[in-house]
């Protein structure tokens, strides 16, 4: 109580710039704040858990970095994955994601705070988020002035298109890497605008930390080299520029090939290629400067021709020469299917196929950026009236990012800082013209007779308009909550259900297996299941699996689809080659969860069908003559007797599930089961969860003789 | 009566003399003359009598792949010329692959050529594509199922090997169309710099620059490059009339963007016109009467755009969102 008396008469006292301050410092960390704590409504539903699948592998990869040290972790061949292959982890992640929430739990540890690691993870994007907010503030005061800051800090805390990536638990490398980049970004304006090495050369390191962290990096390297060959077009190149851009490339280059899964590529792959031949061409804008100071205009003429014309040849040859070596790799097709949107859906199924690689519909847009979507239009606008060297480089950002928000989804991430900068560029500007409309009425009505008429009734509308702009701020608000509330903040590895009477249910039977896994079956035993759940199953009950969530070995993946949709006789051969003792299935058709793996069943089918072992595999087998996938009695006999089936179904046909209906009536596909009466030759069912979300099965060994 | 009944006899046999000896030297001959054909043109066209005898007729060591279609302008079936070229484009990559033999023949029927043969099959639509199998008769899963594998030449191929046991591996022609259309837009962009390189001034439009910038965001964010990318119909056509907005969130149509581009830069335009009222970026201040009423106008008119359209925007954005609390 004094304590607060005592500082609201310090607030009377300070004086109007120390207020100004006051407020902006309060409006900041309230910003900071707002971003971490509406991040946190999964945690507050459920509990502190990682969420989906990518997670658990980052969360058992930073588990093992704590434990073991920098070293172990960088040599880490995992045995667990990919059985018998194994998969190299040190050369094959990004590990900033990991580095960086290790040295924090190291931090806390030595500050005898107790946390658990598993903590730091769950924490670690809301955390970030506040930072991206604090970056966003300083970035943008770079570009206008405090007041946008401000207006666009508040918006990045909210904005759903980010939070989408960045809830508590989705402990994934976009996470951090929003903030480096925006890091990235602030750094380069400052050196552009300053010209000193010192801010080139943190913008590098931002770079390095960028690089460690995310493949998104390559937008980054493409936007800075654009940014200066801009700057070049329109004859702003500088001596600041050549600094800034010649440091950042020679110590940021060094240093992401430090990254041992970047390795060479900065000077190989074409993605590369922008900026390498942006800092020659700087090279020689910088030479050719020098020399025309120096040299009478008929020589530099003469110099200058040749020199064209041996750049351009050596340039040419060299070109040619490095391609057909291979040296220069080809664009890789992720990167096609963004310039040429519809390579990827004639080219690459694999790229096709994955719901994040998908275009966006104006109502994502919508979705996920509201009001930002006008406002953003209006702040470029403004942006163009007055062009700065900060300027352009925010305009190449924006319209570059919305063509790659347009042509893949996920990269609305990439889109939603530069939306919120703009935008809040936009939203001060706004508002300042406005609000000095308002104030001023009582003197200038006094003073200024003659325009009257005119003043009073501006004053009303500026007003008016400052009203209808709060309300649409409000109205982004709401609708950002609603957004995080309802569509972001599901874990998708504990479900919530509401019963009839409007109570909760949670079904808890993924952690419940996995633990059951991890009690009950031999250390080094192996399970099979489908692709999706390998990180799950690695990362809580430790234990080996066949395939997992990082697809690179397609052959291998499709041996698990041949096993799921053989025969039980065949099955059994393909495990006992892939030396399995347990198999994992998920079946939702007691609880209604439409994601399990017979809806999941035809993706088996095709990649099992997709190589030559798997040729005995053809998908129309699986359909009725009229080609429909259905599992009740007119479902094809090939799908009635596969693994996956009997599996699923094993039992099933004796529970009553929902009240009026046969027993085995699956609530998913909305039909009885078509074969009900079986038993299973090769597989003993081991455990199957409460709702019956996870089933597993153990397989027999090979028979004794004579039996 | 006794002649007749003998030349009854006579013609009988006769006619299955003329039989057996088509029959006799039949196989190979056929053979023959549809690789002569299949040399000549790629898709065979058939008539009623050319599927009897070709397609119909037992002794045949080959299986037959045939389009049944309505190719004729007045049969108004526009997929019937999609699915045709991606139909040639297959039968074309067949006769210049490894695979090529003469145990595959690709045949067309045209509706308007051999409708016998659609009564035959009694077939009630185009275009269907079917796989006469060399021993035995057609299963139901030898007719390609549209719907569900498309109308792909990959499809096709896919289908044809599950049915045949012949891989064929897709080659297309090069399509030019793209390159060509860039060169000509090069070509004029250049030409035009060219005409006018005394005067360049105008790359330095800061307006027009804004102008390009603007107009671009609202194609991508009214989803412009979905359509693209997905090819949605125009507007959907039911019973209770014409449907522009798609009820789902993850569809749309390609007037629905249109319609939403609009809506969105109406709110946009409202904003610049309350910026520029309220004395433009610059902040100069209003000195003549004239130049005030002006700016009044311009307000009011930003102000309501605003409103107006905001809300329009709103309410479409309720109809394709279930659950979406606020108006």
């Amino acid at each position: 109580m004094t304590v607060e008396v005592q500082s609201k008469a310090k607030l009377s006292q300070l004086t109007s710039d120390k207020q100004l301050t006051f407020i902006k410092l309060a409006v900041l960390s309230m910003a900071a704040i707002l971003s971490f704590a509406t991040r946190l409504f999964s945690v507050l539903r459920f509990e502190s858990v990682i969420h989906e699948f990518d997670p658990y592998f980052n969360y058992r990869t930073t588990r093992f970095l704590t434990e073991e040290g920098f070293y172990q972790f960088h040599n880490w061949f995992d045995d667990r994955a990919w059985y018998p292959l194994g998969r190299i982890i040190g050369g094959t992640i990004y590990p900033g994601l990991m580095v960086t929430s290790a040295t924090l739990y190291n931090i806390m540890q030595f500050f005898n705070i107790t946390i658990d690691i598993r903590n730091v993870c769950v924490f670690l994007a809301p955390f970030f988020s506040s930072l991206t907010t604090l970056v966003t503030y300083l970035l943008t005061k770079e570009l206008k002035n405090e007041g946008a800051g401000l207006v666009a800090a508040a918006m990045i805390a909210i904005v759903p298109g980010y939070i989408s990536r960045s809830v508590a638990g989705s402990y994934d490398n976009e996470g951090i890497a929003i903030f480096c980049m925006l890091l990235t970004y602030y750094f380069w304006i400052k050196a552009v605008n300053t010209g000193t090495i010192l801010w080139a050369t943190m913008t590098a390191l931002a770079y390095f930390y960028m690089v460690s962290s995310w493949g998104g990096y390559v937008f980054l390297i493409n936007l800075i080299p654009l940014h200066v060959l801009a700057l070049m077009l329109l004859g702003r190149f500088s001596a600041r520029v050549y600094v800034a851009y010649s440091t950042l490339y020679c110590v940021g280059t060094i240093l992401s090939m430090q990254i041992s899964f970047v390795g060479f590529q900065p000077v190989q792959s074409s993605e590369h290629m922008l900026a390498l031949g942006t800092f020659g061409l700087c090279q020689l804008y910088a030479f050719t400067q020098y020399l025309r100071e120096h040299l009478s205009p008929a020589n530099f003429e003469l110099m200058f021709k040749a020199l064209l014309t041996t750049l351009l040849a050596t340039l040419g040859t060299a070109i040619v020469v490095l391609t057909v070596t291979g040296k220069i790799s080809p664009w890789t097709g992720r990167f096609y299917s963004l310039l040429d949107p519809s390579y990827a859906k004639n080219h690459i199924p694999i790229i096709a196929s994955v719901s994040e690689h998908q275009p966006t519909s104006w109502s994502s847009f919508y979705f996920d950026l509201q009001v930002l979507v006008f406002l953003f239009p209006a702040g470029l606008y403004f942006c163009f009236t007055r062009l700065t060297d900060a300027n352009i480089f925010i305009i190449l950002y924006g319209v570059l990012s919305i063509y790659f928000a347009g042509v893949m989804v996920r990269l609305m991430l990439v889109l939603a800082p530069v939306m919120c900068i703009v935008s809040g560029v936009a939203a001060s500007s706004l508002l300042s013209l406005h609000v000095k409309d308002i104030e001023p009425k009582v003197e200038k009505h006094d003073k200024k007779k003659k325009h009257e008429n005119n003043l009073v009734f501006r004053s009303e509308v500026g007003a008016l308009f400052v009203c209808v702009l709060g309300c649409l701020l409000v109205s982004y608000v709401f609708h950002c909550t609603w957004v995080t509330s309802e569509a972001y903040s599901s874990p998708s590895i504990v479900l919530s259900a509401r019963a009839h009477d409007g109570a909760r249910i949670i079904f808890d039977d993924f952690r419940e297996a996995y633990t059951w896994l991890k009690m009950n079956t031999p250390q080094d035993a192996k399970v099979m299941s489908w692709w999706d759940y390998g990180y799950q199953i690695t990362a809580m009950a430790n234990r080996t699996v066949i395939v997992d969530n990082n697809t690179w070995n397609n052959t291998h993946i499709s041996r698990v689809g041949q096993a799921m949709a053989s025969s039980e006789e065949h099955a059994y051969e393909i495990m006992r080659e892939l030396d399995v003792d347990y198999v994992l299935v998920i079946f939702g058709g007691l609880v209604g969860y439409s994601s399990d793996d017979i809806n999941k069943f035809l993706w088996m089918v095709r990649i099992g069908g997709s190589t030559e072992r798997g040729a005995h595999i053809r998908e129309a087998d699986y359909y009725t003559g009229s080609g429909e996938f259905r599992v009740d009695a007119q479902g094809s006999p090939t799908l009635l007797n596969c693994l996956m089936y009997k599996m699923s179904y094993y039992k099933f046909g004796l529970v009553y599930t929902e009240g009026g209906r046969p027993p085995g009536y699956d609530r998913v596909r909305g039909a009885e089961i078509g074969n009900k009466d079986f038993n299973l030759d090769v597989l003993e069912e081991a455990y199957t969860t409460e709702h019956w979300l996870v089933r597993i099965y153990k397989v027999k060994p090979l028979p004794n003789r004579g039996l | 009566m006794k002649y007749k009944t003998l030349l009854c006899l006579t013609v009988i046999l006769t006619y299955f003399n003329i039989n057996a000896q088509s029959r006799a030297k039949g196989l190979e001959e056929k053979v023959q003359q549809l690789t002569d054909m299949t040399s000549k043109q790629s898709i065979i066209p058939l008539n009623f009598n050319k599927f009897k005898e070709y397609v119909k007729s037992p002794p045949r060591d080959y299986s037959f792949i045939v389009m049944f279609t309505a190719m004729a302008p007045s049969r108004r079936c526009t997929i019937c010329q999609h699915v045709y070229d991606e139909y040639l484009v297959v039968a074309n990559s067949f006769r210049i692959s490894p695979s090529f033999s003469d145990k595959l023949f690709f045949g067309m029927v045209d509706f308007d050529e051999g409708s016998d043969v659609f009564q035959m099959l009694r077939l009630n639509t185009a275009p269907v594509i079917m796989h006469f199998p060399a021993k035995g008769k057609p299963k139901p899963a030898d007719s390609m199922d549209f719907e569900r594998a498309g109308i792909h030449a990959e499809a096709i191929i896919k289908w044809i090997q599950d049915r045949t046991d012949i891989p064929i591996r897709i080659f297309r022609p090069p399509n030019y169309s793209g390159v060509i259309a860039f060169a000509m837009l090069f070509v004029l962009v250049a030409g035009f710099l060219y005409l006018r390189r005394n005067n360049l001034e105008f790359l330095y439009n800061k307006q027009m620059w804004a102008a390009i910038a603007v107009v671009f965001c609202f194609a991508m964010v009214s989803g412009q490059m979905w359509n693209q990318i997905r090819g949605p119909p125009f507007f959907h056509r039911t019973k209770n009339g014409p449907v522009y907005i798609n009820g789902g969130s993850h569809g749309q149509f390609v007037l629905e963007s249109y319609i939403v581009a609009i809506l969105n830069g109406a709110v946009v335009v409202g904003m610049i016109l309350m910026i520029e009222a309220a004395g433009g970026v610059k902040g100069t201040d209003i000195n003549r009467a004239q130049d005030g009423k002006r700016r009044r106008f311009q307000s009011v008119v930003g102000l309501v755009l605003v409103c107006v359209f905001f809300s329009l925007l709103l309410s479409v954005f309720r109809a394709k969102t279930q659950g979406y609390p606020y108006r």
